[in-house]
């Protein structure tokens, strides 16, 4: 149960607070919950685990913003420079291969995939910035990434 | 594990990822069926793990392109090393990269108003072709083509005369400037 729910409460920490850390943490804290809920009894049915799981990581990812909120405030009334944590990385992922995919897209999608990814802007924004339909974003966005994904996939098949 | 039966579809999943599904409703049923099935949860961390390896290889200045100027002072204050050049139409700059550079940036300025986007085209010794950026959008310039090449493909670079050349990306192909960088190995 360990094993197939918490890497799904990582990842949904992950699109929630967009810190690697913050994530594992999230992780650890809902499925302790949860395996002390199970031994208690509280939740009995198998189907109900999942519903359960996504509830605290809801509600705990929520606190957890809020706190990071009240903590970004402080920060900014008081002027205390934090040091940037960068997040953890894949260590799957073939970093120099990564970085050819990435210089072989057209200049468009290259700029795309870097404002969504790096820039951790929306659809929207990245429209704003490049004078670009927020529709045409989305296509240039799921095209590029595809490609990236196919270029990434050669290697691995090539090995 | 059963295989998933009705999987969350790519752009779905790509907009659940970059917050282009807003919170609720849709969003809420993504998270619900994530939670409960292996094979998109999975699709999703493949997903997730490509866009931490782009934003971990812009954050080394492993990034080759145009960029913007809000993105490059993001670069600088996450600690990426820049070097900067800056040159006007017609000028020849000096330039070179030192131990500790990271990221090698020049800054082409022009008049960019009437167009829309534009084409750069860098050549070296012998009009032999290094680059060439098509239909770069200038929306947000602001007056400078920012154009970024990382400092260790710079490094291995002999001296040499680049030509850089800018274009409007319309039908005309107007000239918008000619910039030369002196690279010293």
């Amino acid at each position: 149960m360990y094993r197939r729910l918490a890497p799904r409460v990582r990842l949904y920490g992950l699109r929630h607070l967009r810190d690697e850390d913050a994530a594992r943490d999230l992780a650890q804290q809902v499925m302790l919950l949860t395996i002390e809920k199970l031994r208690s009894g509280a939740i009995r049915e198998a189907d109900q685990i999942a519903s359960f799981v996504l509830g605290c990581s809801r509600t705990m990812a929520r606190d957890l913003k809020r706190r990071e909120w009240r903590r970004e405030k402080r920060r900014e009334t008081f002027m205390v420079m934090d040091t940037f944590e960068s997040p953890a990385e894949d260590s799957t992922l073939d970093a120099d291969h990564l970085e050819r995919c990435l210089a072989r897209l057209a200049e468009r999608e290259r700029r795309v995939v870097i404002l969504t990814f790096y820039g951790e802007k929306t659809a929207t924004e990245v429209g704003h910035e490049l004078g670009v339909k927020e529709g045409n974003v989305r296509v240039i966005r799921h095209r590029a990434i595809e490609r990236l994904r196919t270029c990434m996939m050669s290697r691995d098949e090539a090995e | 594990m059963a295989p998933c039966q009705a999987p969350i579809p790519e752009e779905t999943l790509l907009d659940y990822w970059t917050r282009d599904l807003a919170d609720g409703g849709e969003s809420d049923r993504v998270e619900e069926h994530l939670f409960a099935c292996g094979d998109c949860s999975a699709r999703l961390n493949r997903l997730a793990a490509l866009g931490t390896g782009v934003a971990a290889l812009v954050r080394q200045g492993r990034v080759a392109g145009i960029m913007f100027r809000a993105m490059l002072n993001r670069l600088q204050r996450d600690g990426v090393h820049v070097r900067m050049f800056w040159l006007s139409p017609g000028e020849t700059v000096p330039c070179a990269v030192f131990p500790g550079d990271d990221l090698v940036v020049t800054a082409l300025k022009a008049d960019f108003s009437g167009v829309d986007a534009v084409t750069l085209s860098i050549s070296g010794p012998d009009k032999s072709s290094f680059g060439q950026y098509d239909d770069v959008p200038v929306a947000g310039l602001g007056g400078e083509l920012l154009w970024a090449t990382p400092a260790a493909l710079v490094q291995q670079m002999p001296s040499m005369r680049l030509q850089l050349t800018l274009k409007s990306a319309a039908s005309t192909h107007a000239e918008l400037g000619r910039y030369v960088l002196e690279h010293t190995a």
